[in-house]
């Protein structure tokens, strides 16, 4: 490794009672390109405010270099050169992108009026400085895409004579290209000296932006690796201590019906997406997938009744059936696990309990109209069993969970409905690799008995691993459907992805 | 700036929707379009404006504020009960102590607000009943008659900046209310635009949190903005009374929503972070011009009221709207 920049050793930290952190040590070179990985809950997130100075580690000390922080500080670390930018990025979105970049500069020097041409000035260089000088500067920034805005962001970051930028979840809300743009971004910062921390959740961008990989698990480091030295299996048995093996879903055929669960019939809905037919029989895992925007998520909030189709027919078990709000789909068994699980698909601040019975809170009524607590509590409980929820108690609001847990939270509440035709979109969106598996296990089992899965994804590779059946989405119509997804590999799939997305809808 | 630009503005709109119906009262009255009636429109208008200045800063921060009125008639009524009863008449200490009370009340709002985190339309509900009650039993309900005012809040009243004189002799003028109010638009637009303090605003108004985390400090920028708008609801106390010469604690109170309805059709969005003092501006003209022109145009003055209502709710429905069609446009192909 090159010349040190920043050394983190022996860092502990508890959070009453519970310890995040154990002795972890992190060490980042000048320049070098870092990737932090772990599952959720098992330490990144306090590890990188630690370094930032937002949290105070309870031991262990900050070098940057050769210098002793004291950490306790943000401002301290700002100074030396850390930059955070969060997930949410902090971002001013009724400021122009001038403002937005030079804010902290404006802050930083203690002046009490505002240089116009300075702050100008300010921005212009520090876009320049990444190659993005063609953004307007006086544009307002809600008006920019999230790739921009994280833009911006760096920018911002780079005003502030950064020499390492941590990116928390950087690529969970943007499209293949940006994340290839920012990586592009990423390795210029590179050559002039300036290091990365990279947190994230999608191995295969660990792989292509990394140099090194430090992994911890459960507070502790597991260790640090030149990411040449890894492949995919051994970073996830690293990572989770457990060997997960991907197996192909297998359809049995056994369970085909003559007429299918579900037959979606030339569903068309302006701007959104055209001429959309399929069919799904029980016991069926359906994937869909194609970029951001292709009409994947709009097609099957369609078919759920919260975005109804302006024309196209739909049939359940060959007999046709009109739904036009949600309140329909329940009473024809289809449910939908929806892609923003937080704010669509949880009351965050309720119990667990409350959250999973509350599409079933009919079926607890008394004759006077009441509601019979005792049962609705066995019935919570059952589920928080069945699903392995963990949690000492299903009284907890459901935001003392973890993402993964959260999102069983939102199955059992859709499981407890009996649905015959469960959509799930983005199953494991924002979820680490540990708990992604035992959702795909619930999900699989739920299909051999005889339940239709629908499942939409970004990630070629979770489709083709979990589902029998693929149809692959652009620009709002089916481009092409896969019979058998043993037949094919990702590299094939993102091709005709991308290829039909950039070429047009011919293919 | 083009025609496509201009659109753009909400400003245009509202300043197209004043030219039409200026026409329009032309047309029915053509003394509408003099310029003594101008001048008295800018006048009786300089109040509401003042008071929509502080009501457009609270509401660009992401609050609400309903106090103002209040806060400017406990300004009046008490500064000029003690020129009474001290004797001493003068004009800039009525002004001193209106705004002295102005901006203590304004801290107190401020308090709730920034230290205890209180929503800021109840809090601000809250001490506007508060104040006027303590008004209406400490100090009294009394009236102050014309007689009884002092000579130099009288004089204040009849000051011009401009005099011109009709065909038959008399006279008319431009008041010095609309001086006041032109120092205080451009002390203002110097604050928002130019200082750290002003663009805090902005940013608080924009993105809270971020703004804490960039280092803005959130607690001297709201003490700023409900001060400020306390010393402006001060200034508009003393002018009031000194326009209609008469002082009655039960005035004004009531009025803050048609000052509320002018600032946000003048396009400032409820949900903070966005507007401008001109719109602002536009915002009060329009509000003005409808309320002394009701009875010209056959309608009852009661109208007064329910329009001031379809503003509120057209002006919120639109920021609905909008937010709304933006997240669809995201939703269709090739958004987000």
């Amino acid at each position: 490794m090159s010349e040190v920049f920043l050394e983190a050793k022996h860092i502990s930290k508890s959070f009453v009672g519970v310890k995040a952190l154990d002795d972890v040590d992190l060490t980042i070179g000048r320049g070098e390109i870092h990737c932090l990985i772990g599952e959720n809950g098992s330490g990144k997130s306090t590890l990188i405010k630690i370094i930032g100075g937002v949290h105070k580690a309870d031991s262990g000390t900050i070098t940057v270099e050769g210098k002793q922080l004291s950490g306790s500080q943000a401002i301290e670390s700002i100074r030396s050169g850390v930059q955070i930018i969060y997930q949410d990025l902090s971002l001013f979105p009724n400021l122009t992108v001038a403002e937005n970049i030079s804010v902290n500069q404006m802050l930083e020097s203690n002046q009490q009026t505002v240089q116009w041409k300075e702050v100008r000035e300010t921005a212009r260089k520090a876009l320049e400085e990444i190659g993005e000088a063609h953004i307007s500067l006086d544009e307002r920034v809600e008006n920019l895409s999230m790739a921009k805005k994280q833009i911006i962001a760096i920018s911002r970051a780079l005003t502030q004579n950064a020499k390492l930028i941590i990116m928390d979840e950087a690529t969970s809300a943007i499209t293949k290209e940006e994340v290839d743009h920012l990586f592009s971004i990423i390795q210029n910062l590179k050559k002039k000296g300036i290091a990365t921390l990279f947190v994230s959740h999608k191995l295969s961008e660990v792989f292509e932006i990394s140099e090194n990989i430090t992994i911890i698990r459960d507070g502790k480091k597991v260790g640090v690796y030149p990411t040449s030295e890894l492949d995919h299996d051994r970073l996830v048995y690293i990572m989770t201590g457990r060997k997960l093996e991907a197996e192909p879903y297998v359809y049995d055929t056994k369970m085909k019906q003559k007429s299918p669960l579900l037959e979606v019939k030339s569903f068309s809905k302006e701007l959104q997406y055209q001429d959309i037919s399929f069919s799904l029989q029980p016991g069926e895992i359906l994937g869909i997938t194609g970029l951001i925007g292709s009409g994947r998520t709009e097609i099957v909030q369609s078919i759920f009744g919260l975005n109804p189709a302006d024309s196209g027919t739909m049939y359940m078990n060959g007999e046709e059936v009109k739904i036009s709000n949600p309140r329909d789909a329940i009473r024809h068994g289809i449910a939908l696990l929806p892609e923003d699980r937080l704010n669509q698909g949880l009351f965050d601040a309720q119990s667990i309990g409350d959250n999973i019975v509350i599409t079933i809170l009919k079926n607890f009524l008394k004759k006077i109209g009441l509601l019979d607590t005792t049962k609705q509590k066995r019935s919570a409980n059952d589920w928080i069993e069945r699903l392995k929820i963990k949690t000492p108690d299903g009284n907890l609001p459901v935001n003392s969970l973890s993402g993964g847990n959260q999102q069983r939270v939102v199955l059992a509440k859709w499981l407890a409905i009996n649905p015959k035709v469960f959509i799930l979109d983005g199953p494991t969106i924002g979820i680490d690799i540990g708990s992604k598996h035992t959702i795909h296990d619930i999900i699989r089992d739920l299909a051999r008995e005889g339940m239709g899965i629908i499942m939409i994804s970004d990630e070629i590779q979770e489709v083709l691993d979990n589902c029998n059946r693929i149809l692959l989405m652009s620009k709002g119509r089916i481009i092409k459907e896969i019979d058998d997804a043993r037949t094919t590999t990702s590299e094939e799939l993102y091709e005709i992805v991308t290829g039909a997305a950039s070429a047009g809808v011919e293919a | 700036m083009n025609i496509k630009q201009l659109m753009k503005h909400n400003e245009t709109y509202i300043l197209l929707i004043i030219l039409i119906f200026s026409a329009a009262l032309t047309m029915i009255n053509p003394v509408f379009l003099t310029l003594e009636n101008m001048f008295d429109l800018l006048r009786s208008s300089s109040g509401t404006a003042i008071l929509a200045i502080g009501v457009f800063l609270v509401l660009l921060s992401g609050g609400i504020d309903v106090s103002c009125t209040a806060i400017a008639i406990a300004g009046q009524y008490i500064s000029v009960n003690v020129l009474i009863a001290t004797g001493i008449d003068s004009i800039a200490l009525a002004f001193l102590i209106s705004i002295l009370i102005g901006v203590s009340l304004g801290a107190i709002n401020a308090v709730f607000i920034s230290i205890f985190k209180l929503p800021t339309l109840i809090t601000t509900l809250g001490t506007s009943s508060l104040y006027h009650g303590l008004l209406l039993e400490v100090v009294g309900t009394k009236a102050v008659n014309a007689g009884d005012l002092p000579e130099s809040i009288k004089a204040f009243g009849k000051i011009e900046i401009l005099t011109l004189t009709r065909a038959d002799g008399s006279s008319y003028g431009l008041s010095i209310f609309f001086l006041i109010l032109v120092i205080l638009l451009l002390l203002t637009w110097f604050i928002l635009k130019f200082t750290m303090v002003g663009r805090g605003v902005y940013a608080i108004g924009g993105n809270a949190e971020a703004a804490k985390r960039t280092g803005y400090n959130s607690h001297k920028i709201q003490f700023f903005i409900y001060c400020y708008a306390g010393f402006l609801a001060g200034v508009m106390g003393v002018m009031h009374i000194s326009m209609i010469r008469y002082g009655n604690p039960n005035y004004l109170v009531g009025t803050e929503l048609s000052v509320i309805a002018a600032v946000v059709l003048g396009g400032a969005r409820i949900s903070g972070g966005t507007g401008t003092l001109t719109g602002t501006m536009l915002g009060v003209i329009l509000i003005t011009i409808l309320e002394k022109n009701l009875i010209l145009m056959g309608l009852s003055s009661y109208w007064q009221q329910f329009f001031i209502g379809v503003v509120i709710i057209l002006g919120v429905s639109i920021t609905y709207a909008q937010n709304k069609f933006q997240a669809r446009r995201n939703l269709s192909i090739g958004g987000a």
